[in-house]
């Protein structure tokens, strides 16, 4: 077992490694950001005195060194465009975005779970075929479109939600819908498909022959064991849902991390891209360790099989 | 008889007072201090960087925050490109080498600290943003001849000095408290920073919000409005959004469709504001004795076959200025040329002439993603129908910059700018031999160029300034195309939102004469 877990853990350390040279190089494929933070006009010394300033006037290998060296320590280097360090930035932003990501998943499993049970239970009637529909639409239309369409009827013509910002609940319900439609849509997919399994196993059949009646059969014995894909693919998407909300952050002006990391792209601020790919990196590098290693402690077969 | 005497009188001096104050105008509203709140939809996520004058990087942004938080000796104000203000006058010798300063008693900076000498000098040397080396590399000293009273020296005559310290050009000129930032430092200055402008900062989220105060101490003005919100809103119809929703008051950069929208909506009204930003097209070729573009009668038969006033309506529902120069209007030392007319037919016309009656294959229309193609696709468009064939080349904002600053572009440039300054500061970049963006130049334009640069006396070096713009319109040297305005919303709230007050500046100023609408 502690060697299957010192095993994963190295793939993990490799996988971070490997993620900090391609953002370090692959960021920088993207051009020169003093570009960006002068105008057009500026002059040739004005452009040379901030790529000084940010150290982009030096070799390539010396900057990466210089971030190796920075990361180590835990300094994830300064925002050219916010001039404050990054990791701080970070931190300001992460709880947003996990607030936001926590609303959004409890949307998806509220919506996703019990239509996706009925769709099983009715399954080739018209519940199942409208959670069809549903599914469909939720993974088809883009998020921006879903939330705009959000803040038209619901600010716009209603009145009743601020069309954007932070700080309350009524600032949290569109964007959580925004972000959470396509996840409920996956959710209520892998509800019904589990279910089904589950539904056409000898232990439910046996449960229906006993007698026992269709709401016990379906709630105690079918759905909790269907139910524990779906939670594993939750715990997943939560960290994806943190990290994909770039979109949906951009259109309600939500301070999370995905507007973080849009706006390091948009302006080509390098070291925030960093931090911020790195470090929603490392949260899905460090949620797919333990799922494994939880996994592994659950089923003797994979830590052996390994 | 006496009570009723005295009842009498007291009804009547009951009237007489409800009618006086029916009549009498009411107390102004300063005397009650700044109340109310107004909140703008910022296009742009703001930057501390924008709390500091001394990393302004030439572009106008920050001044958007500058013009609230802080406070200038000499800026563009309404009808005064440079208005006094810290300052409350300046001289200059006649041999054009000093500049005198003489500055405003009793100005307060928002900790309190009253401003002096020191902190002008302090605050020029500290600057490091746009055009810092060249600004500082021309003063030869700065001396603090009593607390009120600064002196720049200059190594040699130059007569854009103002045009460089006084204006949006720099930041050099907008004054920090020494004491503070020496107090503080440099980090802990961004983090809470103290001017000695109208608004004093209250806090700042990045990516959220900024929020200031009124400065009561002001000296030009008591602000009317006591707090000032800054909301970063990045989605267009967010914003828009939040403007119906009287969410805000004033919504920056609303565009296209929204724009119409906004225009149409009861109770919100859209308003231009124009600054130095103009687009135009360069012909890159020129200087190519094979090239079509060789020939005069080409570029001029470009410059006939754009429709300017099409495209502004299409694109800017009509409110941006036609461009005949890429010289800014609004720009010091701009020479007005004759107007292009849409003429299809001479330009056809031209091109025959010119040996090429069936048009020719152009190359590249190389241009950023956003104006590049705004514009420039209808650009692109009105060519084609001329017989100049282009394709539209679309590049990411920081390629395209980078390889037009390194001249690799070939065929015609979609080019724009927005930069401040003046004439001369603009066609040093882009027409001057060894400019930036400059593919080629002309010898005597070149001449000229630098007998301005030496000539002190403003009317004859008008006079060279015009001479060099004629020359460049004569010879067709580019195709300006428009001067964008910057389209926003605003709501029914302001009764002064502030835009267009300041000329060249594209965002509500100055903050202290905004005043909400009597409820």
């Amino acid at each position: 077992m502690k060697r299957y877990i010192a095993k994963r853990v190295g793939f993990a350390a490799i996988s971070l490694v490997l993620l900090s040279v391609t953002i370090f190089l692959l960021v920088r494929l993207t051009g020169d950001p003093t570009v960006l933070l002068v105008e057009p006009g500026a002059s040739q010394a004005d452009l040379e005195a901030v790529r000084k300033q940010f150290g982009l006037d030096r070799p390539l290998w010396v900057q990466y060194g210089h971030f190796v060296s920075s990361l180590v320590r835990g300094d994830l280097g300064h925002s050219f465009y916010y001039r404050t360090p990054v990791l701080e930035l970070y931190l300001s932003r992460l709880p947003s975005s996990l607030l936001l990501a926590s609303a959004a998943m409890a949307f998806s499993l509220l919506i996703g779970i019990p239509t996706g049970i009925i769709a099983a239970v009715r399954v080739n009637q018209w519940w199942d075929s409208a959670g069809k529909v549903f599914a469909l639409l939720g993974l088809s239309l883009p998020s921006f479109w879903v939330g705009l369409l959000l803040i038209l009827f619901f600010s716009v013509y209603l009145g009743w939600l601020p069309s954007s910002g932070s700080g309350t609940a009524a600032h949290l319900l569109m964007p959580a819908f925004a972000l959470g439609w396509y996840f409920a849509a996956a959710h209520m997919r892998l509800t019904r498909s589990s279910m089904l399994d589950v539904l056409g196993s000898e232990y439910v059949k046996l449960a229906r022959l006993k007698g026992l009646p269709e709401a016990l059969v379906i709630g105690k014995h079918a759905f909790k064991n269907a139910l524990i894909p779906v939670l594993t693919l939750a715990g997943i998407n939560l960290v994806i849902m943190v990290n994909v909300a770039v979109v949906v952050e951009t259109v309600f002006a939500w301070p999370g991390i995905g507007r973080l990391l849009y706006e390091g792209i948009a302006f080509r601020d390098f070291p925030i891209v960093q931090a911020t790919v790195i470090l929603n990196g490392a949260m899905v590098v460090i949620v797919s360790l333990l799922v494994d290693i939880l996994y592994a402690v659950i089923d003797p077969r994979i830590r052996l099989a390994r | 008889m006496k009570p009723v005497r005295s009842t009498a009188l007291a009804l009547t001096l009951a009237l007489v007072l409800t009618v006086l104050a029916g009549v009498l105008p009411a107390r102004p509203a300063a005397a009650a201090g700044p109340e109310g709140q107004a909140t703008w939809a910022v296009h742009i996520t703001l930057a501390p960087t924008w709390f500091d004058p001394a990393e302004t990087s030439g572009i106008i942004t920050p001044f958007m925050v500058l013009y609230a938080m802080h406070d200038a000796l000499v800026k563009p104000m309404p009808g005064k490109p440079m208005a006094p203000s810290l300052a409350e006058s300046w001289t200059q010798s006649k041999d054009g080498l000093v500049y005198e300063f003489v500055l405003r008693k009793n100005v307060r900076f928002h900790n309190g600290d009253v401003m002096t000498a020191e902190d002008v000098k302090f605050s020029f040397e500290r600057y490091r943003g746009a055009s810092a080396a060249l600004l500082q590399g021309k003063v030869a000293r700065v001396e603090v001849l009593d607390p009120h009273r600064i002196r720049f020296t200059l190594k040699r005559p130059w007569p854009d000095f103002l045009a460089f310290y006084a204006t949006p050009a720099t930041g050099a000129a907008w004054i920090v408290p020494k004491k503070y930032v020496e107090q503080v430092g440099e980090d802990g200055f961004k983090k809470a920073p103290v001017g000695a402008g109208p608004y004093k900062f209250v806090s700042f989220k990045p990516g959220v919000e900024l929020v200031l105060e009124a400065h009561e101490q002001y000296w030009r003005k008591i602000p009317t409005l006591k707090t000032l919100v800054f909301r970063t809103i990045p989605d267009e119809s967010t914003r828009l959004a939040a403007l119906k929703r009287g969410e805000v008051d004033v919504a920056y950069s609303i565009t296209g469709p929204l724009a119409e929208e906004a225009k149409r909506s009861p109770g919100l009204a859209l308003v231009p504001t124009y600054f130095t930003f103009t687009t135009w097209l360069v012909f890159t070729d020129q200087w190519d004795p094979k090239s079509p573009w060789h020939d005069r009668r080409v570029r001029l038969a470009a410059n006939l076959a754009i429709d300017r006033a099409g495209i502004n309506q299409a694109v800017y529902l009509g409110l941006s200025k036609l461009a005949h120069s890429f010289i800014p209007q609004g720009m010091e030392y701009f020479w007005a040329p004759p107007a292009y007319a849409f003429d299809p037919r001479g330009a056809k016309r031209l091109l025959a002439e010119a040996g090429y009656p069936n048009g020719f294959e152009s190359g590249d229309l190389s241009g950023d993603t956003i104006y590049g193609v705004a514009i420039g696709e209808p650009v692109a468009n009105y060519l084609q129908q001329v017989g100049i064939r282009l394709r539209l080349r679309p590049m990411e904002r920081v390629a395209f910059f980078k390889e037009y600053g390194e001249k690799k572009l070939r065929g015609v440039i979609f080019s724009g700018s927005g930069a401040p300054g003046n004439a001369p500061i603009r066609l040093e970049q882009y027409a001057i031999t060894g400019g930036r963006y400059a593919y080629g130049a002309y010898p005597d334009v070149d001449g000229l160029y630098t007998e301005q640069a030496n000539e002190m006396n403003p009317r004859v070096r008008q006079q060279i300034l015009h001479k060099m713009q004629q020359l460049i319109h004569e010879r067709a040297m580019f195709g300006p195309v428009i001067e964008p305005a910057f389209l926003n919303g605003v709501g029914p709230r302001l009764e002064v939102h502030g835009l267009g007050l300041v000329a060249n500046h594209a965002y509500s100023a100055p903050y202290e004469d905004l005043r909400l609408k009597k409820p």
